[in-house]
């Protein structure tokens, strides 16, 4: 389901750039591919490599906030971006660490990769900074084509595979946590 | 045009209760506090039922508007002083402080505790629109007042609140405390935080017990019961209306969440949205972290980015700013 989407979205999100390209400067980032009629929670339940960060949703009871209005982005950890040291997000002791580290993931509105390339551009800086709901910040940059956001607290992780344009916002793949717990 | 004008009948209803709030300081009960908060809720409500009203109107992002703040936030008292004096035509923004303070009284657990200090403080602007629509918005304070004593279910100890069978608990709280860190609050290192059993408790350097709140996901989770000691904002019902909430529940905004409460049982039912809670009034500089482009797709043709105006979302608002001041220029609601 997810390939299929990527494949129908993919000449749409061409386009958009093209679009984009075109438009004076300050107004590159308003267009946008068509988004997907599924929800944000029901875009990660579909993709297998969001197993372990569909449990802590589900953990955290969250999972109706990302299925309503939003629009939210989420900045998805794939599941091999819970390692041992992250410990059991999932695990019933664990609800209020897994609603917390899932709030420092998800940021208000809609973030396209193309708003955030945008913003990174538009700024003196090079880098875009996007409170999260956690009330921390997210600070954007590129290292080559990679995109890297960096959590407060210094972790790293780098936007991997494909943005989903889910129906209430986005779905960003990530490919490490944005927060890290301390040494035990 | 969203110019802003000054208090409305609404706005003095807000402002009634939190006044008589802070006359009677010190009598607080669990049972007054809940009482409190559906007072304030009902002043609240008082002006965002309007806002229900322009569901179906023309133009679902609302009108666009440059109404533009006089000055910031003042302090509560003259603001109310000032937004009196105010004629209908000039603008401003007046901060509606919702102060309960009890140094004594019963607890909620029917003991009386001469050291219990329970200090609320929630602040929240409201804003009406010309056009008879406010805008209200919650505050998410860093230093919010911790209630003091051992939160519901931890037993106080030499060494702070801890819950019974603790020794089996140990080893599970090992792990879960590498991420105390998570709620470190207003950057304060004089201050350690620790959650325990549904809560966060802060402690001082030598591991003393100050205060403690109820998280989310923790206490505050679907299924638990409302903390009887935990204030809350009502959400207006312009929050109703945009997250398309179901009726039949109270709806509670505390510390960034919008939580669905069964009104009959006080049971949680439902986490119904995440919201920021730093939301800037006209007038003000956008807060840092709004420097990517986030509005909704289906508002993106009438909110561009442009060379006169930047479009930001936040908390089912859409701010428009002035690209070169950052300030903002108008607050824009987003009913369909």
């Amino acid at each position: 389901m997810k390939t299929m989407m990527r494949w129908t979205l993919a000449p749409l999100a061409v386009m958009a750039l093209a679009a984009c390209g075109a438009e004076d400067k300050a107004g590159e980032a308003k267009a946008v591919a068509a988004p997907s009629n599924r929800t944000i929670t029901a875009t990660l339940k579909d993709d297998r490599s969001f197993g372990v960060l569909e449990r802590v949703l589900d953990n955290a009871a969250l999972g109706d906030v990302l299925a309503g209005k939003g629009p939210y982005t989420v900045f998805a950890p794939s599941d091999a971006a819970f390692t041992a040291s992250a410990g059991d997000l999932g695990d019933e002791a664990m609800k209020a660490q897994g609603a917390a580290m899932l709030r420092a993931h998800i940021v208000p509105g809609a973030l396209t990769r193309a708003d955030i390339v945008a913003a990174m551009e538009r700024g003196g800086s090079g880098t875009a900074e996007m409170r999260t709901m956690a009330n921390s910040l997210l600070t954007f940059s590129k290292e080559g084509d990679a995109i890297i956001v960096t959590g407060d607290n210094g972790a790293r992780a780098r936007l991997s595979g494909d943005e989903t344009l889910a129906s209430n916002g986005v779905v960003q793949p990530v490919d490490a946590l944005l927060v890290r717990p301390a040494a035990s | 045009m969203y110019r802003l004008v000054p208090i409305t009948s609404a706005l003095v209803l807000a402002l009634a209760a939190p006044t008589a709030v802070l006359a009677d300081p010190g009598n607080g009960k669990g049972g007054d506090r809940q009482d409190r908060g559906q007072r304030g809720g009902e002043a609240r409500d008082a002006g965002p039922a309007h806002a229900g009203g322009h569901g179906g109107q023309d133009h679902p992002g609302g009108e666009r508007g440059n109404g533009r703040a006089d000055r910031p936030p003042e302090d509560p008292g003259k603001g109310r002083d000032r937004a009196r004096e105010r004629g209908p035509d000039r603008a401003g923004t007046v901060r509606v402080p919702d102060l309960v303070r009890a140094d004594r009284g019963d607890r909620g657990d029917g003991r009386r505790d001469a050291s219990s200090d329970l200090r609320r403080e929630a602040a929240r602007q409201v804003f009406q629109t010309r056009d008879g629509r406010p805008v209200v918005y919650f505050s998410r304070d860093d230093d919010r007042g911790l209630i003091a004593g051992c939160p519901p279910g931890l037993a106080k100890k030499d060494n702070g609140c801890l819950p019974p069978g603790q020794a089996r608990q140990i080893a599970r709280a090992a792990e879960a405390a590498r991420y105390d860190w998570l709620w470190r609050r207003g950057g304060d290192d004089d201050r350690r935080y620790e959650y325990r059993d549904g809560y966060l408790l802060q402690m001082n350097p030598q591991g003393s017990l100050l205060g403690w709140l109820p998280v989310l996901g923790g206490a505050l989770a679907p299924g638990a019961a409302w903390p009887a000691q935990y204030q809350y904002q009502p959400a207006p019902d312009y929050y109703s209306s945009y997250f398309g909430l179901p009726s039949g529940r109270d709806y509670r905004y505390a510390d960034g969440a919008l939580y669905g409460v069964d009104p009959q049982t006080q049971t949680i039912s439902q986490i119904a949205a995440l919201l920021t809670g730093q939301t800037p009034a006209v007038g003000q500089p956008l807060p840092a972290g709004y420097d990517i482009y986030n509005v909704p797709y289906q508002y993106r043709d009438q909110y561009a980015d442009g060379p006169d105006a930047m479009y930001r979302y936040n908390d089912g608002y859409v701010y428009q700013a002035d690209p070169k001041t950052q300030l903002v220029t108008a607050v824009i609601q987003l009913l369909t």
